[in-house]
């Protein structure tokens, strides 16, 4: 019995574990790409029942952001228009148009136009918009250039690790209060976000929460 | 492979362009309704079926539709669906994700309870007091929190039912309108049986009905209620007035038998007021003195400074000589021969000379700055004695107020039953209540009703009273009607609905409209009528809003009327008192948790352990140590059998200190079997023992230990502190002569036990940086606060907190944030005759917790506002945080409490257990109306996480964000503008507290209340040895004994005769 085992097997603790050391990093690689909001989250783009687009109506009609998202500045939820707001214009505008069928029926009949939610934070994470856009958060740096999408996509990662970043370090999200709403505005020549977004910190005193109970009650 | 969903129509010149491939019948026809079906539910485009049979990319295409149908979508592989749907018009003031007040107020028996109530999106969430009225200080009792919880109960009635089987709304109208024709033809009376409301429009429909029924017997019953209080005021002060009490005028009270710092016997002007004379900033303060006498403890009696324990059949006599003796020092002779008409017997009974003596003494002294009060359940001779006692003494008239009645005399139960009995009555109407449950000599109102021909009965529940009747109509809960009532104090209010009825309940006047032959209204014109008449403000459209905004009308408190007792009647009254009855008193009474049963069925008050016994889901035979031991009980939970003539009920037996002699107290409301699921079975009903002539209190009952044993679900066993002094009390004498703070900030009380001489406390560890702008703190005073619950249930209604039945409240696992820890305090082994003494305990938030440090996943950490924060996703259910939580507030979810029915038992083969057991296989109980109540700020934990209090972080946060939106501006802010302002934000806790013991906020700010008051010489922190540096102070309760009473050198002594 002096050679019961092959020679071979003599490095074969060393290769399974080499090679189990590269299939699990292999394995976290994977999810660390694969399954994380960077990924499964950005690019998502449902079909929406009525094909609005942020383009047309912002970009160029001009429209306000709160034109529609009547309630951003006040509450936690930032409402998605009701029928009636899409009404007021278009019972004039393109009144006959077969893409806003579904709104014309909504608003004859009073069932809601069901809107494929495109963001959506898990349900143990309150957000709340009112103190963002008061505090110089403007919409692009979550949602992304909204008023260039023909149809809305996720673009942020909006990931708690994204959150804060931000939350860390907010000079890199500020703006002047006027400009929350203007999706295209960029600092002045000469200026940088980190500099005027630093001033703005101190004048305004922001400081966000990075503990828990600031997003998780 | 690529799919393709709509496959364009073929060319005309195509080879298979004749060839007609359709979908189905549908699209061969091209119906309006194909078209509408098919652009719904495959947004993304339409799926094909061939016609003729399914092929392998027919198959996939399909699959692919399906998933499209199960919410997949086409970019549905991805996520999940979800939806954002809003509303298609705007609802007026209605903004989603913001709460919306509205205010009311909750028709109780002695009032109104003011009320502001939170609405998320149209649905009610959580019941707060109305700070402006002038008979609230924004705090409610715990009926009023648990209210919201019932009007969400999906055992309530849905349904109209004739004869038990479904009906029609019409069905009961047309019914309605033949009794009517009826009871005209063959000259019956009509009977409305309804509860005791104070509503100045019920007057007005009763004149009405009055007029249409002329021989109409409007009875109103409170079976808690002496049946003849209402005629014994009106033999005493003259017809329709009510005695209002100024506990806020009263520097000496003495209750003989009154529980008014519960909030259910005076509303909130009670303890509101009694609390504001005990509120000591230095102990140079003015204090008020309470005596109390009763049979059992109460929480009144809890917060007494001299307390007598007294069989409830005798307090009749103990009054009588108390007033002999009151008599005879202030020489009054109108009272001196109503005392002496009491009955010989009452005079052989033995009291304490002395303690009558000093204590008349110092009531005397005080005036009309006295108040000797009794509750409404008491006999007539009581009453008219007490309110003797307090002319004699002079507060009648300071302390005691009369305010005209806003019920007019009304019949009484006694004059239906008769009425029954010889046939007049043809129609009865049982309007809320429950009189074939919960009413005195209930058999014989049975068989005086069976004689009636129609019986209906408006309940919120398919009850013990529906059973009997003939129409069941589902009630309207008065947040979901229109009323309007009168508080304690004559100020006329309003109740406005929170939302439709749910199951399309009638309310008490859409009742009285009909019989009226009235239509309907959505409108509350019944009501504005009333106000018009009551008001007749000039602006009617302003007016109306205003009382809608406010929830009442300010100054429309009336004048006090005059007082003028009727001497002869008290002498009178006395005269008749029944004399005593030797033996063991059996003595019923309202329960803390159910009432008189009508809230059986909410799970949160069946969890909510009785303040005193620390009991829940179920009731037990109080009686004293020496009563269980002559009994021979000897353990809690042992069943005894209690018989009185015919009847006789056994239940489980609890040990009592602190309760009489010869005395078993049972608790009415329970035993209840036509209910819904969760108030079914629990207890035992002992109504059939309550009679009208006896009056609560039973005499010579037979009570016999048995052999049986029932666990009694307590979630707090020990009564005893084990030596630590945990709470800490001092009689205000200790307190004068210890005044102020040591170099170290710490008062007298901060140096009991072992806080005295312990080194003290080094870090070696560097705690979590405390450094925003608002650093949260909470003081309670353990001097007011009287142990109520009412912050229990508030905090439960606020936090989405579950309710675990029974079983697992035997096992320790009630979820409560907030408890209320009940003690009972002697001093040389007087078991039988202790104080009490409550400690509310939750969260300490301590900024050096031992919680945060042992969590393997770091699911608890320390904000930088000092808050103690929990991350219920992170948790991963070690319970270590639990372990080393010396306070033991850490509450952990064993089961899904919130998913799964909590309530249900399944048999698998041999064995019976609870659902809960079953895990993930378990029944759930998604009750889409018990969603409705959840605050949608608060997550709703699931299995295996850890909860604990969190000082309403929700409400803290969202106070913040309010302060900053509503202050941002450009250019530089000052951070003081940023700042929560003082009052800006309350805990639930604090928020609801009847006598405002809770106090909290920014520490850091002292123009907060709560930063003087953490700072106070008599304050202390629990269990401040162990370092664990909590954010909460305790005030240390203080006792005003008077120096010359018996016994008055062991008053408040608990703490300062403790040895370490």
């Amino acid at each position: 019995m002096a050679n019961f085992f092959p020679r071979w097997t003599n490095f074969l603790p060393i290769k399974v574990v080499i090679c189990g050391g590269f299939v699990a990093a292999a394995i976290v690689a994977g999810i660390t790409y694969y399954f994380t909001p960077e990924f499964t989250k950005v690019g998502y783009e449902p079909t929406q029942p009525v094909p609005f687009s942020h383009e047309i109506h912002v970009t160029q009609l001009g429209m306000d952001c709160r034109y529609c998202h009547t309630q951003v500045e006040v509450s936690n939820h930032s409402n998605v228009p009701v029928t009636q707001t899409c009404m007021s214009c278009h019972t004039q505008v393109q009144a006959n148009s077969p893409k806003l069928q579904p709104v014309r029926d909504s608003w004859e009949s009073g069932l809601p136009v069901k809107w494929v939610r495109v963001h959506k934070a898990p349900d143990y994470v309150y957000f709340n918009h009112a103190i963002h856009v008061n505090r110089g958060v403007s919409c692009v740096e979550c949602h992304g250039q909204v008023n260039d999408m023909p149809v809305v996509y996720h673009a942020e990662s909006q990931s708690m690790a994204w959150c804060l970043q931000c939350h860390r370090n907010p000079e890199e999200s500020l703006r002047p209060l006027d400009e929350v709403y203007n999706l295209n505005w960029k600092p002045a020549d000469g200026l940088k976000q980190a500099s005027l977004g630093e001033e703005l910190k101190e004048e305004w005193h922001v400081n966000p929460p990075v503990t828990c109970a600031g997003c998780h009650r | 492979m690529k799919r393709v969903f709509e496959h364009p129509t073929p060319k005309e010149d195509a080879p298979n362009a004749h060839r007609q491939y359709w979908r189905s019948v549908g699209e061969l026809e091209d119906t309006p309704e194909f078209r509408e079906w098919l652009h719904k539910e495959f947004p993304a485009g339409a799926a094909e079926i061939e016609a003729d049979g399914v092929s392998r990319r027919n198959f996939l295409q399909l699959m692919g539709a399906s998933l499209a149908l199960a919410g997949f979508g086409v970019a549905g592989c991805r996520r999940p669906e979800a939806y954002i749907v809003p509303y298609t018009k705007g609802v007026e003031w209605v903004i989603p994700g913001k709460a919306l007040l509205y205010a009311t107020s909750m028709p109780r028996r002695f009032g109104g309870m003011p009320l502001v109530v939170t609405t998320f999106e149209g649905r009610p969430t959580k019941i707060e007091g109305n700070p402006l009225h002038p008979a609230s200080n924004g705090g409610t009792d715990l009926f009023a929190q648990a209210s919201i919880l019932e009007l969400y109960d999906p055992d309530r009635s849905k349904q109209f039912f004739e004869n038990q089987k479904p009906a029609s709304k019409e069905g009961f109208i047309e019914y309605l309108t033949k009794v009517r024709a009826d009871l005209k033809a063959n000259n019956k009376r009509l009977a409305i049986l309804t509860d005791p409301d104070q509503s100045p429009t019920r007057q007005r429909l009763r004149e009405e009905l009055e007029k249409t029924f002329p021989d109409l017997l409007f009875v109103t019953n409170d079976p808690l209620q002496a049946p003849d209080y209402s005629a014994t005021i009106g033999k005493l002060f003259g017809a329709d007035k009510k005695p209002h009490y100024r506990l806020d005028r009263a520097e000496r009270v003495l209750a003989i038998d009154s529980d008014f710092l519960s909030g259910e016997e005076l509303g909130m002007e009670a303890p509101q007021g009694f609390s504001n004379g005990r509120r000591l900033k230095t102990a140079n303060d003015p204090m008020n003195r309470l005596y109390v006498v009763e049979n059992k403890f109460s929480v009144t009696g809890g917060l007494a400074d001299h307390r007598l324990r007294c069989q409830s059949g005798k307090l009749g006599a103990f009054t009588a000589q108390l007033a002999v003796e009151v008599a005879k020092q202030t020489g009054d002779s109108d009272l001196q021969a109503a005392a002496d008409a009491m009955p010989e017997s009452w005079k052989k009974v033995e009291f304490d000379p002395e303690w009558i003596q000093v204590c008349v003494k110092d009531l005397v002294e005080s005036g009309n700055q006295s108040l000797v009060i009794t509750s409404a359940h008491q006999s007539a001779p009581m009453q008219a004695l007490v309110f003797a006692i307090n002319k004699a003494i002079g507060g009648l008239g300071n302390t005691i107020e009369l305010l005209p009645a806003v019920e007019k005399n009304a019949d009484t139960l006694e004059d239906l039953v008769q009425a029954m009995e010889a046939e007049e009555v043809g129609a009865v109407m049982m309007i809320g209540g429950n009189p074939m449950y919960a009413s005195a000599d209930r058999k014989k109102f049975a068989a005086a009703l069976a004689k009636v021909p129609e019986v209906v009965r408006l309940g919120l529940y398919f009850d013990e009273s529906s059973m009997v009747a003939k129409w069941q109509v589902p009630a309207a809960h008065y947040l979901e009607s229109w009323s309007d009532v009168v508080a304690t104090d004559g100020t006329y209010g309003v109740v406005q609905p929170m939302i439709l009825p749910l199951y399309g309940g009638l309310s008490e006047f859409d009742l009285y409209q009909l019989l009226l032959g009235q239509e309907l209204e959505e409108a509350p014109t019944v009501i504005q009528d009333t106000f018009r008449k009551r008001s007749n403000p000039s602006d009617f459209a302003m007016g109306w809003n205003a009382l809608l905004r406010d929830g009442f009308v300010p100054d429309s408190a009336p004048e006090a009327a005059v007082i003028s007792l009727d001497t002869g009647a008290v002498t009178e009254l006395v005269g008749n008192a029944k004399p005593i009855v030797e033996g063991m008193e059996l003595v019923l009474v309202g329960d803390a948790s159910v009432g008189d049963g009508r809230y059986a069925n909410i799970s949160w008050l069946q969890e909510m352990p009785d303040p005193i016994t620390k009991q829940t889901w179920g009731n037990s035979a109080l009686m004293s140590l020496h009563t269980a031991s002559t009994l021979g009980v000897e353990k809690d939970g042992q069943l005894v059998m209690i018989q009185k003539g015919d009847e006789t009920i056994a239940l489980p037996a609890f040990r009592s200190p602190g309760h009489a002699d010869d005395s078993v107290t049972v608790a009415l409301g329970y035993g209840r079997q036509v209910i819904g699921r969760i108030g079914k079975g629990h207890g035992v009903d002992a109504y059939d023992l309550l009679t009208l002539d006896d009056n609560f209190v039973v005499p010579d009952v037979q009570v016999t230990a048995t052999p049986g044993f029932d666990q009694i679900a307590q979630t707090q066993e020990h009564q005893s502190m084990e030596g630590r002094a945990l709470v800490r009390e001092a009689p205000i004498d200790y307190y004068k002569n210890h005044q102020g703070v040591n170099h170290l900030g710490k008062g007298f009380a901060a140096l009991m036990w072992i806080d005295s001489h312990v080194p003290p406390n080094i870090d070696i560890y560097q705690g979590p940086p405390l450094d925003a702008p608002h650093q949260w703190g909470m003081s309670i005073d353990l001097t007011t606060c009287t142990g109520c619950n009412a912050c229990v249930i508030a905090c439960q209604a606020e936090n989405n907190i579950p309710v675990v039945g029974k079983e697992q409240v035997i096992k320790g696992r009630e979820m409560h944030w907030i408890r209320n820890d009940r003690y009972f305090s002697t001093v040389e082994e007087q078991h039988d005759d202790p104080e009490m003494l409550i400690m509310p305990m939750l969260c300490q938030q301590c900024e050096n917790a031992p919680c945060e440090t042992v969590c393997p996943v770091n699911a608890t950490v320390h904000n930088e506002e000092g808050l103690n924060v929990m991350a219920y996703n992170r948790c991963i259910g070690t319970r270590y945080c639990a372990n080393n939580c010396p306070y033991k507030v850490r509450r952990f979810n064993f089961f899904d409490y919130n998913k799964r029915d909590v309530f249900d038992e399944v048999k698998i083969g041999p064995v019976e257990t609870n659902n809960l057991y079953l895990g993930p296989l378990g029944k759930k109980q998604e009750v889409e109306t018990i969603e409705m109540q959840r605050n949608p700020n608060v997550t709703v934990r699931m299995r295996g996480v850890i909860e604990k209090c969190t000082f309403c972080v929700q409400r803290l946060e969202t106070a913040k964000i309010n302060r900053k939106v509503e202050v941002m501006h450009p250019g530089p802010v000052d951070p003081a503008e940023l700042l929560v302002p003082p009052g800006g934000v309350k805990t639930a806790c604090q928020q609801v507290c009847p006598t405002q013991s809770i106090n909290f906020g920014n520490i850091a700010d002292p123009r907060w209340e709560v930063s003087e008051l953490i700072n106070l010489d008599r304050g202390y922190k629990s269990l401040d040895y162990l370092n664990t540096r909590p954010r909460i102070t305790y005030l240390a309760k203080i006792r005003n004994p008077n120096p010359h009473m018996p016994g008055a050198d062991h008053v408040g002594m608990s703490s300062l005769g403790q040895k370490h």
